[in-house]
């Protein structure tokens, strides 16, 4: 499909001048397996069709300079970007629920105008995998959303069904691992959607845990292996339960956090599971990372562990963009520059499956993110930003706060037009 | 370059710019029965004692001096605790010898907003100490009697490049107690860990959290703060009157209060919007004292000049917003307009409030710094070590001993690999007064009690 199109277009080359055609020229672009290559890009309804040492100038109009910049796909983070405008206002919330659990999806409560969406688009990021936050045994899905300009943005998923394991307040470790196990049996062996009376599972000495038959479809998703388990967890042994549970169960999955992964590295690299981490996260902050170290990171990759990185202390969304500064850092603690890079960009991507995302080639959206220099340093600033071959507008409110108090006025700042 | 606001304006007129306080509400002679600040805390006083210091002189580094100031190619000479030179191809006898070519020196960080110690890890409910939320008036509370000296979180901060850390009782209450001022030594005594003769401050907090945690019983509104400051202030004003008649009476929550209004207490204000830190200077002019710092001052831009005209420093925070309302008008320039505010005269600090954010405060600088030029502000990497060292050293009243590399400072300095602005870039030695603390090569820490027989794993 994409290659027709791809061939379709190719004329074009020809007949050059459609609106939306981007040359991208002379940047130092971050191709897969290979790191920073200088490279023409050609971009064309929505996706990038060329990608080639020249590119004769004759064939855009539209031409980003971009010689000493640094083209990488745009950024994929995971947070809940568009579901939280304001942390302490539950009203300006939508990643909880209490009525489902593990079939919530939040995404169709995206909000594209959050100033958070705004300011992360200015800084790199397209798109996000959207993280849930339901109360119960389950989280809910994880879903892909893209943080384009406009009201519509394109969305897959559910990528993936989120829960935790290890320390409590209430029950044991090793109950909550029986009631998954018991859930996945009643799914997998008793559950039939098309009865009345199993629409709905109870569990619990009050029935307080309630799964409905989306929370049950959900779950028949894992099992089926439509979408990965992603557990949140932490403990070294706590860890090999899980990796335990799903070989078991033969479900896929994926681990979050994993503070004293690096304990166990060797049997999560053997599972060929992937973690999704924030490699600066080096505190013994529970009984159940007493292990956390700064060295977790490089010695899941040495293992040979896909890594996806997100920054911990982004407050769920507001500084998800700050994945980079996680990616960094892990590239001064002996991660390969590339594979730091890539765990910001393609490997989210790789993990869950996403289509089309995540690496500059051709066929690919043309999701692309330039900046003024190496994309993992602090002081590194973000000039432009591609997301399906739009050019997205950059300004947020953060930039022009900033220029509203730095500018000289005759009228005192309120009495401005903005 | 920044407008001056009409809250400055009308501020003017009520009661003056800056020192020129109508003299009804200057601070009168100073008393107090058991003024445990004459002696620096008293029988709680520091005891620390530094490890013994080496003589050592670190050549041809790139330094900077905390001043502002950059130097390639000096060599620094520290022994006996203090820095003994600062130059090129220093002549020095019997000292150690350290190439630093290619890396850089600076003094060591202060970090003036932690909770290290009275939020320990792991984070569990019994040494949760931080908010004595009980009360909004808590000026009784010492933080340095929650501090846990085992907690294993300094040493983090340490191999981070900070020397100094400041601990300040949580924003739950509008007065929250007094905060202590800490070298980043192990310990197993509070008072060991003291940085000698460092005042005490006082951490008052506005806006959101007070009015939250007590909205049941008052206050609940952000009127309702100000009335229970300025209640307490007065409280505060005739206990300073009772002891002229009875000096021995004893009021331990009005002893940290009438230690600010003698000046000796230093108020460290947690504060996010521009109109309550005006608010907060309006209530400092009534009852005579001082901020010294508004904390977490997310819209500090907005009044950038007041607080450079009013000498208060901010310690800022270079990107977090977002997680409630009053920190949503953020710019991550804030840092940096601060600091050049009325020709450069700020006091701009970068802090932590975190125990995560207290290990790399470098990469925080650096991302302000990026910011500050991004909007048109020509700030060098010298200045913006400032906001390491120089500043948050001067906001807790410790300049004179620590935060910059002058000749007989306390020889608080680190030793990078690298740039310091560069995410790349990892502490490779700490001194702290001329003692080796961290070196990155030998995984030389200290360690505390807590991480004794925890680790189930081999270090590098």
């Amino acid at each position: 499909m994409r290659l027709i199109r791809f061939l379709i277009l190719f004329p074009f080359f020809l007949f050059p001048h459609a609106d939306d055609m981007y040359l991208l020229k002379g940047g130092n672009v971050f191709l897969p397996n290979v790191g920073f290559v200088k490279k023409d890009i050609l971009v064309d309804e929505g996706l990038i069709i060329s990608i080639e040492d020249e590119i004769d100038s004759s064939v855009s109009e539209n031409i980003i300079n971009s010689d000493g910049k640094y083209i990488t796909p745009g950024l994929i983070v995971f947070s809940a970007l568009g579901l939280i405008e304001i942390g302490a206002l539950p009203e300006t919330i939508d990643i909880r629920s209490e009525t489902y659990n593990a079939g919530f999806n939040p995404s169709d409560a995206f909000n594209p105008f959050s100033q958070a969406v705004r300011l992360n688009r200015s800084k790199g990021v397209t798109s996000t995998v959207n993280i849930p936050s339901a109360s119960g045994y389950f989280a809910g899905l994880l879903s892909y959303t893209k943080i384009n300009n406009g009201l519509k943005q394109k969305k897959q998923g559910p990528l993936g069904l989120l829960t935790s394991y290890g320390q409590s307040y209430d029950d044991s470790r090793a109950a909550n691992l029986m009631f998954i196990e018991d859930l996945f049996s009643y799914v997998r062996n008793g559950y039939d959607s098309t009865k009345a009376d199993q629409i709905q599972f109870f569990y619990g000495t009050d029935n307080e845990y309630r799964f409905t038959k989306r929370d049950l479809e959900a779950i028949q998703k894992v099992i089926n292996k439509e979408m990965p388990l992603v557990v949140r967890v932490n403990k070294a042994t706590d860890i090999l339960k899980v990796l335990e549970m799903a070989k078991s169960e033969n479900i896929n999955l994926v681990l979050w956090e994993a503070n004293e992964g690096h304990m166990v590295a060797e049997e999560i690299s053997k599972a060929e599971v992937p973690v999704i981490m924030d490699p600066l996260n080096n505190i013994p902050g529970s009984f159940d990372s007493l292990n956390a170290t700064y060295e977790n990171v490089s010695r899941l990759h040495i293992a040979g562990v896909k890594l996806a990185f997100y920054y911990d202390q982004s407050s769920g969304a507001h500084n998800a963009y700050l994945a980079t500064q996680s990616a960094g850092n892990a590239v001064a603690l002996g991660v390969s520059y590339n594979e730091a890079l890539a765990s910001v960009t393609s490997n989210p991507a790789e993990i869950f499956d996403i289509k089309n995302v995540g690496v500059i080639a051709i066929g690919y959206d043309a999701d692309l993110s330039i900046w003024d220099n190496d994309p993992l340093e602090l002081m590194t600033q973000v000039e432009t930003v591609f997301i399906d071959g739009s050019k997205q507008d950059l300004s947020n409110r953060y930039d022009e706060l900033t220029e509203r108090y730095t500018k000289e006025e005759e009228l005192p700042n309120s009495y401005r037009s903005r | 370059m920044i407008k001056k606001l009409t809250v400055l304006l009308s501020l003017s007129i009520l009661y003056g710019c800056g020192s020129d306080v109508p003299s009804i509400f200057k601070p009168e002679t100073e008393s107090s029965a058991k003024n445990f600040e004459n002696d620096i805390h008293g029988t709680y006083a520091s005891t620390y004692s530094p490890l013994k210091s080496k003589n050592i002189v670190i050549r041809n580094a790139t330094i900077f001096d905390g001043n502002g100031n950059k130097f390639l190619d000096y060599d620094l000479h520290f022994s006996d605790g203090k820095i003994k030179n600062l130059g090129v191809d220093l002549e020095v006898q019997g000292a150690r010898e350290i190439d630093a070519t290619g890396k850089y020196v600076t003094p060591g960080i202060v970090d003036n907003h932690s909770h290290m110690g009275v939020y320990p890890a792991p984070g569990v409910r019994t040494s949760s100490d931080g908010n004595e939320a009980t009360n909004p008036v808590t000026a009784e509370v010492w933080a340095e009697h929650s501090v846990w000296s085992q907690d294993p979180q300094y040493k983090l901060a340490l191999a981070g490049g900070v020397t100094t850390f400041h601990v300040l009782p949580g924003s739950a209450n509008l007065f929250g107690g007094r905060g202590v001022t800490l070298k980043n030594v192990s310990a197993n005594t509070v008072p060991d860990m003291k940085f000698p003769d460092a005042p005490h401050s006082l951490k008052m907090a506005c806006g959101e959290n007070p009015k939250r945690v007590y909205r049941s019983r008052g206050p609940s509104t952000r009127m309702g703060n100000v009335a229970g400051y300025r209640k307490a202030w007065i409280g505060a004003e005739n206990h300073k009157k009772r002891l002229e008649r009875d000096p021995e009476h004893r009021d331990i929550k009005n002893e940290t209060l009438v230690g600010v209004l003698d000046g000796k207490i230093l108020v460290h204000n947690h504060c996010y919007r521009a109109d309550e830190m005006a608010t907060m200077i309006n209530i400092s002019q009534e009852f005579g004292y001082k901020v010294s710092t508004f904390h977490h001052g997310v819209e500090a831009y907005k009044i950038a000049d007041l607080l450079a005209d009013e000498g208060i420093c901010a310690a800022l925070w270079a990107d977090w917003w977002g997680f409630k309302h009053e920190a949503y008008d953020m710019t991550i320039a804030n840092i940096a307009i601060v600091d050049q505010a009325r020709g450069g005269t700020g006091c701009a600090i970068v802090h932590s409030d975190s125990a995560s954010g207290i290990q790399r405060l470098n990469q925080e600088a650096a991302k302000a710094l990026a910011a500050g030029r991004r909007a048109g502000f020509e700030i060098s990497e010298a200045r913006a070590m400032t906001w390491l060292t120089k500043n948050p050293a001067k906001s807790l009243g410790i300049l004179d001993k620590t935060g910059t590399l002058d000749l007989g400072k306390d020889a608080d300095l680190v030793i990078w690999d690298g740039n310091p602005f560069s995410v790349y870039t990892k502490a490779e030695q700490v001194y702290i007064d001329g003692a080796l603390t961290f070196d990155k090569a030998s995984n030389f820490m200290p360690h505390t009690d807590f991480d004794i027989g925890i680790k189930e794993w081999e270090e590098k």
